[in-house]
């Protein structure tokens, strides 16, 4: 069976991962954590994703332990940037990528009530995920009708007219967005988005004792760091 | 329906709307500024984006024309950064900066020209989030390095130019930017919607 756990767990992790950069945690620490993390990856069917992200924290770790101590000059500074600095980042890329490729519209907005949300930042929110796509077919109509006329065809066309380009995308991108509020305030309007009272879900979501095992799994390296064990 | 001051549902759904773009715009910025800055990307992150994500700015606050839309902007930003792996910090950012962007966008009455560019300077600093944990890391860069047997006067001279001289390049940087963007914004919203009779 595949692992899934709830929104609140997944932001506690994020939560975790951002410690890792307040409290500067030592590699081991590091390590344990992004293993936990990425083991997450593999108990939900993501695989693909996991290995790609494994791939790429080994190999900055990696190039920090073998290489740095022999670089030098701009290498050297080049170097301990990407090691460093995105490998500090990481735990947090990787939780946060587990948290937004696993949860559906309808279990974050379930999570954001639990949560005790407020509505008026809750709106926005759906609307931002569920209008992603549509901006990403927008798009390609857009550039389909640019082609149409001959406008900004072949790969680097785009980069040679910037300002044009950005007008001829975006205002068209702009035009749509405002068309499309209307019909989806509408639509939701319809469906009883502004009613007031407590709003019934069609996802239900629950902690439960896997939840609770990951958050106290995760948060054992910091214990350990804390405590001068590591 | 009457005119109220106070955010109505299809007020939210365009602030939805808008903030998909500008994200959209800041992961464009992000990508490009990493691929022509290798390395230095999170400082000139705010200024790239600043420049192009001007009209989404002054659309949503010639439509809205009421408190609240830029600090709800702001928030929903914040939240998405945090949720897509950036550091927590940037949450702070984005919202702090949205709501002093809106106040000042008010103090306009969301018409004045001016008062519009300026909050869209300080709304662009909100994307300053990102950048700050350079100076977080700075401590955990230096420690990698001694552990990695750097010599100490070598490190200290790797950094000293880097963080107070790269700070005043990010800020500098976005203020001019924004200063263009928001102009084109606007100047892309009178030639496109005003005349329009959109907004």
């Amino acid at each position: 069976m595949k692992l899934r756990l709830d929104p609140r767990a997944k932001l506690f992790l994020l939560v975790l991962s951002n410690l890792t950069l307040f409290l500067h945690v030592s590699l081991r620490t590091e390590i344990m954590l992004v293993v936990l993390l990425l083991s997450l990856y593999f108990l939900s069917g993501k695989t693909k994703s996991g290995l790609r992200m494994t791939a790429v924290y080994l190999s900055l770790v990696a190039a920090d332990l073998f290489v740095i101590p022999i670089a030098e000059g701009f290498v050297l500074n080049f170097l301990s940037m990407l090691s460093v600095g995105i490998r500090m980042m990481l735990p947090c890329v990787i939780s946060g990528g587990y948290a937004f490729s696993t949860t559906t519209v309808g279990e974050m907005v379930c999570a954001m009530r639990k949560l005790k949300i407020p509505e008026v930042i809750i709106i926005p929110c759906v609307t931002v995920v569920r209008f992603f796509p549509t901006i990403a077919e927008d798009y390609r109509h857009i550039r389909n009708a640019m082609a149409l006329r001959g406008i900004a065809t072949g790969n680097m066309a785009l980069l040679r007219h910037p300002v044009q380009s950005l007008e001829y995308i975006l205002i068209p991108l702009l035009m749509n967005s405002n068309n499309v509020a209307q019909d989806l305030s509408v639509a939701s309007m319809t469906k009883g988005i502004s009613m007031p009272g407590v709003h019934t879900s069609m996802t239900e979501i629950k902690m439960t004792k896997t939840d609770y095992l990951y958050m106290v799994l995760c948060t054992i390296p910091f214990v350990l760091f804390l405590g001068g064990v590591m | 329906m009457k005119p109220t001051n106070k955010l109505t549902v299809p007020d939210l759904i365009s602030i939805g709307v808008f903030t998909a773009l500008y994200f959209v715009l800041v992961t464009i910025a992000t990508f490009s500024s990493a691929a022509l800055f290798p390395g230095f990307n999170n400082v000139v992150l705010p200024a790239v984006c600043a420049l192009i994500s001007g009209s989404v700015y002054m659309l949503l606050a010639a439509k809205l024309q009421k408190f609240g839309g830029i600090s709800v902007m702001g928030i929903v930003m914040g939240m998405f950064f945090m949720t897509s792996g950036h550091f927590i910090v940037s949450f702070a950012a984005n919202i702090v900066m949205g709501i002093v962007a809106d106040f000042v966008a008010k103090a306009g009455s969301y018409k004045s020209r001016k008062g519009l560019l300026f909050s869209y300077v300080l709304f662009s600093y909100g994307l300053f989030g990102p950048v700050l944990p350079m100076w977080f890391m700075k401590d955990a860069y230096v420690a990698n390095l001694e552990a990695r047997g750097k010599d100490a006067v070598y490190i200290a001279e790797l950094f000293a130019n880097i963080n107070m001289g790269t700070f005043v390049f990010a800020v500098v940087a976005t203020l001019v930017c924004a200063l263009i963007g928001g102009w084109f914004g606007q100047k892309m919203i009178k030639k496109h919607f005003v005349k329009a009779g959109i907004v």
